[in-house]
């Protein structure tokens, strides 16, 4: 099997999904056991497929069958996928190990509906990532998205009460939207250029109505899946009401999925379209989502709907990416130079790298920030912002944890955040655009500010003793500092180590665009 | 012989271990009793640096570089001698405290990273441990839980953020003129004067880090937050920890490349700021806030140096700040922990404390023969003999009006108990930093070459330093007589326009939860939905 790293792109499909099928036929008692005994060989698989991208220095491509595009399907991992991988299976391991004891069946006790659906859904959504990582085709990219929408939604409702089911809905109903505009711009493009295959489209696709049609179709459409403002409404209920566990994998990991496309989309697929002034429009809505999220960030009085709507704030950091990587006065292409014009509109790395970095550290953080909240909740019973005053007497490992997630979040040194903050900042320097600097350090003042209606009580509380309903086990407690250690740690990976974002590029891969 | 080395690695080992240690209630309930041997090694380690040519340390793979050089060093090893005195007198103060554990990690903390800006030489290293300075900081000036406190946190973490966000935005404009990915300070400031991008690099740091030394008008949470905090920690605040802009100014600032916009913008600042806190500060009646105002004031004077010295590219303005901050981290400190020993103290013993504050305290005026002379002396030179130095001597007049205010204000502070006295952790920690702030300067003026000891002495020099102080103790009097007809000023004086403020930015958040509101009817989601395609489609098509 080593012979041929590009194995390892099958095994990392297979695994969760053989696992699945495990689970369904040997019921809910052991599929919580099966679910945690894949995670650290996912584990591996993923490390060892962060090795090859970076000792063969260009992408991975495993031509399923041995058939080749336009036949036949491939997969394909560059640089980025593998980091993406790496960390679904470090957040969906963690999520495992903290949900351990809170989805499985007793000794002799009847089996229950969530101990299978909650373990069946986490292995569904694990190979749904896994897919969307790997696909490098767009009806491929199409059928991982519905996956992963169709296992992320029961997530929502599991415990079946009226208000999440009726979230859930409403999160379905938007992903639905979102799958058909989608799905319409994928159709688009096949009448067009007669195949769905990323990199012959990117040899293919001309400036033209189609493309563009198409192209706004499925950034539309993701968008809506992403929850970019103005299209989050589903996300805070859905997020907020689900169980901790799951809130963690839903903010930390689906979401970046659909946005993970849109990079796709735009930088391999169709990077003849890139356009400065659509990036600006990307940006702007970015921008204001990191407003609008901060903003009612701070007003929510429960905790769950607070870290949800600072999800939204966050993702705008992510769009901010767009107009860095495409430089604006680089204005419109003539279709004769369109390459070379484009090789120099492409300027810096560090908008890649900030950009990957903060979705990565976000994923870690965000994962322990809603473990946290639901440590809190289920030992306070409640989670009213306004009724955790001095929680860190007692449960001061859960307050660190939150307390350097909200660090990384912040952007404060040396996190992960930080660092992904110091190289966006770097790219709007590089590429003259300071106006977005001045939405990237804003945005840390909000997120300061709705981090420390949390942390100021918590931390400076002025009540003695703090009686808890229920005791919290240690050991998910540590799950949650390790991620939380996890996002602040990422800031000391050295900032220039993270070429591997760069590697496999299609440009790398000498499909002629960078 | 221990290496240069070595003794960094335990001066920043041991607060970080104490604090690990932390982890442990046992250990934690004890932990004040060790508060004044943490700052030791540091204290070493500044030691070892006198009459060395600058030393580097470099750890390239974690981007973690150390300098030891003059003005580091001093700074250093006198902040390391307050943060000692403080957690002496911290240990007492703190006995029985429930909230000893949690005063201990902010406390940890906060030394940490004070120590640790003084020695930072690249860009990630200092950003670090001056946010964790400030951050952590907050933990000390909401200690006591009172609303006034809380009040005085959330002024103080606001306007630290600021700072925080001036800095980030500086660094990076400067790591951005370096070429090669090389994040040291050196190279930053190689590059700076050229840099396409100075000025607003100046502006960003200048900004920072005169936030951080109290500049008006960001010198608003200071006269605030300093008295808030327990009396230890006001006493680092206002002494050690405002030098982290002051070292700031000194490390980003290229003082051989004359910048004269720059230079008199920043002398202007720092006079306007000497003379505005003493106004301010003489309508104060609680001692600790008086105290606060002057640091405010005696930190302009040092950017009116550091000022002078960048126009003209003058680099031996550096020693002369740095020599200036040195004595005011002593003597402030020191008063600081006076106003407490007062406060336990009844009249009897009264005069055993107050003699020595009034020597300090007008020491800041520039007293003959106390250290405060000696730092007008050092910074003299580089204010020249123009209007600047005129200035310079009218704040002194100043400055002693305003610490015979405090006298008077500290005096009508001590405990109505004739009998009381301080107990001996407050009065020994407060006689070490009387020392020090007497011996100190006096020591450093000749071992580090400000100056010579001779020209101290000489009866023009003595009468230069003593008629402010007779002008300054006439305008005590009258201050005295008719300070009642003064109109009373809040903490922070310009602070109150925050509140229209705040009132304006809760209404922009109610508009925008009215928008969110709108945003959840489906119609309206569907409706964008449309709406964002077409524009995405539409500027495509226009950009084609």
């Amino acid at each position: 099997m080593m012979q041929d790293p590009s194995n390892l792109l099958v095994l990392a499909l297979v695994l969760p999904v053989a696992g699945l099928l495990l689970a369904l036929v040997v019921g809910g008692r052991y599929a919580g056991r099966i679910a945690l005994w894949l995670m650290p060989v996912g584990l591996a698989i993923a490390v060892m497929l962060v090795v090859s991208v970076i000792r063969a220095d260009d992408a991975l491509v495993y031509d399923l069958g041995g058939w080749m595009p336009p036949l036949g399907v491939a997969l394909r991992a560059d640089g980025l996928s593998a980091i993406f991988i790496l960390t679904t299976v470090a957040v969906i391991g963690a999520t495992g190990i903290f949900a351990r004891t809170e989805f499985r069946t007793l000794p002799g006790q009847p089996e229950t509906r969530t101990s299978l659906t909650f373990w069946a859904l986490l292995l569904a959504l694990w190979g749904a990532l896994n897919l969307v990582f790997l696909s490098n085709d767009l009806f491929s990219l199409f059928v991982a998205l519905e996956l992963l929408t169709f296992s992320a939604i029961p997530l929502v409702c599991l415990d079946g009460r009226a208000g999440t089911l009726a979230a859930g809905l409403r999160y379905l109903l938007f992903a639905l939207f979102g799958s058909v505009l989608y799905l319409l711009g994928a159709v688009l493009l096949y009448g067009a250029y007669g195949t769905l295959d990323i990199g012959l489209l990117s040899g293919l696709v001309r400036p033209e109505p189609v493309a563009w049609g198409a192209a706004a179709l499925m950034t539309v459409g993701l968008m809506a899946k992403t929850a970019l403002f103005p299209l989050h409404f589903w996300l805070p209920p859905a997020h907020a009401g689900a169980p901790a566990a799951a809130s963690a994998v839903l903010s930390a990991l689906v979401i970046k999925a659909s946005l993970f496309l849109i990079v796709r989309l735009w930088f391999d697929a169709m990077p003849a379209l890139m356009n400065p002034t659509a990036a600006q429009v990307l940006a702007t809505l970015g921008a204001a989502a990191i407003l609008f999220g901060s903003v009612l960030a701070l007003r929510q009085a429960r905790l769950k709907l607070l870290i949800a709507y600072s999800t939204v704030a966050q993702i705008g950091y992510l769009f901010l990416i767009f107009p860095l990587i495409v430089r604006p006065e680089s204005g419109s292409f003539a279709a004769a130079d369109l390459y070379t014009e484009l090789a120099a509109t492409v300027v810096s790395t560090s908008a890649w790298s900030g950009g990957v970095l903060q979705a990565v550290s976000h994923a870690f953080a965000k994962a322990a920030m809603f473990m946290a909240a639901g440590l809190i909740a289920q030992s306070l019973g409640h989670d009213r912002i306004a009724d955790l005053s001095s929680i860190g007497r007692a449960l001061p490992i859960t307050v660190l944890a939150f307390a350097l997630a909200g660090m990384s979040l912040m952007g404060l040194p040396p996190s992960g955040g930080f660092a992904a903050k110091w190289l966006l900042l770097t790219a709007t320097i590089e590429t003259g655009q300071w106006w977005w600097a001045l939405v990237i350090l804003g945005g840390g003042l909000l997120t300061g500010g709705y981090l420390f209606r949390v942390l100021a009580p918590a931390l400076f509380g002025s009540r003695q003793s703090v009686t808890l309903r229920a005791p919290v086990a240690r050991y998910r407690e540590v799950v949650v500092l390790a991620l939380a250690l996890c996002s602040v740690l990422l800031g000391f990976v050295r900032l220039g180590a993270f070429d591997l974002v760069q590697i496999g590029r299609l440009a790398k891969a000498g499909m002629g665009l960078p | 012989m221990i290496s240069a080395e070595m003794l960094l690695l335990i001066s920043f080992a041991t607060p970080v271990a104490l604090l690990l240690a932390c982890g442990w209630r046992m250990v934690r309930e004890r932990m004040p009793t060790l508060f004044a041997f943490a700052p030791l090694p540091a204290l070493a380690t500044a030691l070892w640096a006198v009459n060395r040519p600058p030393w580097v340390f470099n750890e390239a793979r974690l981007h973690i570089t150390f300098v030891l050089d003059m003005p580091g060093a001093i700074l250093l090893g006198v902040a390391a001698l307050l943060w000692s005195a403080a957690g002496l007198y911290a240990s007492t103060y703190l006995r029985g405290h429930p909230n000893l554990g949690r005063f201990s990690i902010y406390w940890l903390l906060t030394l940490t990273g004070s120590l640790g800006v003084f020695v930072a030489a690249d860009l990630f290293t200092f950003y670090l441990t001056f946010a964790l300075l400030s951050l952590a900081a907050y933990g000390l000036v909401v200690f006591d839980g009172t609303p006034r406190a809380r009040r005085a946190g959330i002024i103080y973490l606001v306007l630290a953020l600021l700072g925080e966000i001036f800095l980030l935005m500086g660094f990076v404009l400067l790591a951005s003129a370096i070429p090669g990915d090389s994040l040291a300070i050196r190279d930053a400031l190689a590059t700076l004067p050229t840099s396409p991008w100075r000025d607003p690099t100046v502006a960003l740091l200048i900004a920072g880090f005169g936030l951080k030394m109290g500049l008006v008008p960001l010198h608003v949470w200071l006269p605030i937050a300093h008295p808030a905090a327990p009396m230890p920690a006001s006493a680092v605040l206002s002494g050690a920890i405002i030098k982290a802009g002051v070292i700031g100014l000194i490390r980003f600032l290229p003082f051989d490349v004359p910048l004269p916009d720059w230079g008199v913008a920043l002398t202007a600042v720092g006079l306007l700021t000497a003379f505005y806190s003493v106004v301010i500060g003489i309508t104060q009646p609680n001692p600790k806030t008086v105290l606060a105002y002057s640091s405010v004031s005696q930190m302009g004077v040092v950017a009116a140096v550091l000022g002078m010295g960048l126009a003209a590219g003058q680099s031996n303005a550096v020693m002369a700040a740095t020599f200036y901050s040195a004595h005011h981290l002593l003597a402030k400190g020191a008063l600081f922990l006076a106003v407490g020993v007062v406060a336990a103290t009844g009249p009897r013993r009264l005069w055993w404390v107050l003699v020595p504050a009034a020597i300090l305290a007008l020491g800041i005026g520039g007293l003959p023969l106390t250290g405060g002379a000696l730092a007008k002396l050092a910074v003299k030179p580089v204010l020249g003999d123009g209007r600047v130095e005129l200035l310079a001597t009218l704040s002194a007049i100043g400055t002693t009006l305003l610490m015979l205010h405090f006298l008077h204000r500290l005096a009508a502070s001590a405990s109505p108990d004739p009998s009381a006295s301080a107990p001996i952790g407050f009065a020994l920690s407060w006689m070490l930093m009387f020392v020090a702030a007497i011996g100190v300067p006096w020591t450093l003026y000749g071992v580090t070459g400000i100056g010579v000891y001779d020209d101290v002495l000489q009866p023009k020099i003595l009468w230069a330093a003593l008629w402010p102080i007779l002008i300054g103790a006439g305008l005590a009097l009258g201050l005295w007589r008719w300070g009642r007809y003064l109109p009373p000023i809040p903490e922070g004086d310009i602070v109150v326009v925050g509140q229209p403020a705040l009132r304006v930015v809760v209404r922009c958040e109610d508009a925008l939860e009215r928008v969110e509101g709108g945003l959840r009817q489906w119609p309206v989601a569907g409706l964008f939905m449309l709406l964002l395609i077409l524009i995405l489609g539409g500027v495509m098509f226009h950009g084609y």
